[in-house]
């Protein structure tokens, strides 16, 4: 009897487990690759608000979309489109690990999450407050590296330009920021990137040196201000850097010959010449 | 954005290689052909352009390949140094200095090698292969210099934990999986630079009589009488 009960629970509790870290993989999963551009209720950011999509499109649609979702843009799907066109043209990135089970994981979670009053996955709490001045100026220095981030992470200024920084300007690894508060969709939305960034190199670069809500607000402060004062970064930053190499360059040629200015040259010449008797 | 097919030989299969090349090559090359650890300086042979050629190039390279072990070494210093812009900039400028120079100098030494002909002699096809792949890796490190700054803030912040995680056999792709094309050629080329030095001139980096810079200077004479003039 307690053998058969056992035959009977076993397998029972290990389906519950199973189900349990399937769904916190799920659970990790979205947030770490979603919740930048998306959220569940929270309204648009980047990308759709998740909210009842399941009702908005068929759950089979939802799952090959999440696959890949430049194959369905491209193949000319008309919903597909106008999700690219209310996005401001930017195509969703297929995110690695995405599988057929994870897939349907992903849009089970949506459903389950939008039947709840309120989601985890809402978005993040980014304060509605204007920027003042003190903001952006906080922010310059949080982008320039002269405030230390708190977890440690690397100062935007590294790869990154914006038309309001002055001298050699920023990195340009990645893209110019002047722009990003309109290209991703203002406060709400660069807020959720920048609270978990979604590039592969962003993301690897940050994953143990989280930003916080009190470094971002000052950030997101200096990309509004850059983007109704500032015109994108120009190349000049690039040549005052090259010329001052060149000039770098002139000054230590310029140094070595005079370092070793008593240095042998024509040894042999000299030697050919004392021997023919010519001084 | 999920890690091709060659994006893990460029960066997981290719380093490996290289490595154990490196190791087992220059081991095998000091045991069994010991005298051609060297150089093989083509000084005594032409003396007045070598110096534009050989002290460029050398100061420059030194330094450039010293920046890179550095922000491998200690990225998070390098961080630190570079949180106030002017000081960034001022280790920028310095390492495009250094960088050209390398560019002069192996220019230099090239021009030399093709126009004096007993030169051209000793010089064989390894070297010109190792003077070509050079001279590409400089040009290309410049172009990343002045085209994707600023290199030793994202190099301590993105390339160097990659290349840490090679060194705890946990390759981790995903910081240089997006880099621009320039960036990956610029590393793919170092490793291949790395996997060839066996069978180079480029063993003499592993000899470099540094004494040399510290012993006590010395004087040679000749005591061998002068030939009587006939």
């Amino acid at each position: 009897m307690s053998r058969l009960r056992l035959s009977i629970i076993l397998p029972l509790l290990l389906g519950f487990l199973c189900s349990v870290a399937v769904a916190q993989q799920t659970d990790t999963f979205f947030q770490q690759n979603c919740t930048s551009c998306h959220t569940i209720g929270g309204g648009r950011l980047t990308g759709p608000d998740l909210k009842d999509a399941t009702k908005r499109k068929e759950r089979a649609w939802l799952e090959k979309f999440i696959q890949a979702p430049k194959a369905v843009i491209d193949s000319g799907d008309p919903y597909a489109l106008q999700l690219q066109q209310e996005s401001r043209g930017i195509v969703m990135p297929a995110v690695p690990g995405v599988t057929p089970q994870m897939a349907k994981a992903l849009v089970d979670l949506i459903e389950a999450e939008s039947a709840l009053p309120k989601s985890r996955f809402a978005g993040a709490a980014i304060s509605d407050r204007p920027f003042t001045p003190a903001n952006v100026a906080l922010g310059m220095e949080i982008l320039r590296g002269e405030r230390k981030l708190s977890q440690g992470g690397a100062a935007c200024i590294s790869c990154h330009t914006i038309g309001t920084l002055r001298g050699m300007g920023g990195g340009r690894l990645g893209p110019d920021l002047t722009l990003v508060w309109e290209r991703l969709g203002g406060r709400k939305a660069i807020g959720a990137w920048l609270t978990n960034p979604l590039t592969p190199t962003m993301q690897a670069v940050y994953r143990n040196h989280r930003l916080q809500n009190e470094e971002i607000f000052p950030l997101l402060a200096v990309f509004d201000e850059a983007a109704r004062t500032s015109l994108p970064a120009d190349s000049g930053a690039q040549v005052n850097f090259f010329l001052a190499g060149f000039a770098g360059l002139c000054g230590a040629l310029g140094l070595m010959g005079w370092i070793w200015r008593g240095r042998f040259t024509n040894v042999r010449r000299n030697l050919v010449r004392k021997s023919r008797g010519v001084e | 954005m999920p890690i091709t097919f060659m994006q893990q030989f460029h960066f997981v299969v290719l380093p490996y290689l290289v490595m154990l090349i490196f190791f087992l090559g220059t081991i095998f090359r000091y045991r069994k052909a010991p005298y051609t650890y060297s150089s093989l300086s083509s000084q005594f042979l032409e003396n007045e352009r070598h110096f534009w050629g050989l002290v460029p190039f050398h100061y420059g390279i030194v330094t450039v390949l010293a920046g890179h072990v550095v922000a491998f070494l200690l990225p998070r210093q390098i961080l630190a140094w570079n949180s106030q812009p002017l000081r960034l900039y001022i280790l920028e400028i310095t390492a495009l200095v250094a960088g050209l120079l390398a560019i002069v100098g192996l220019v230099g030494s090239i021009v030399r090698r093709l126009t004096f002909s007993k030169v051209r002699t000793v010089t064989n096809t390894f070297d010109w292969i190792v003077l070509s792949l050079l001279l590409f890796q400089l040009l290309s490190g410049v172009y990343v210099a002045v085209f994707h700054p600023w290199g030793s803030a994202w190099f301590s912040a993105a390339i160097s934990p990659y290349l840490w995680s090679l060194v705890r056999f946990n390759p981790d792709l995903n910081y240089i999986a997006m880099l621009p094309i320039g960036v990956k050629v610029h590393i793919i080329m170092a490793y291949v630079i790395i996997g060839i030095a066996p069978f180079t001139r480029l063993v003499h980096i592993l000899v470099v009589p540094n004494p040399y810079l510290w012993r006590r200077p010395q004087v040679v004479r000749w005591y061998r009488a002068p030939k009587e003039v006939a």
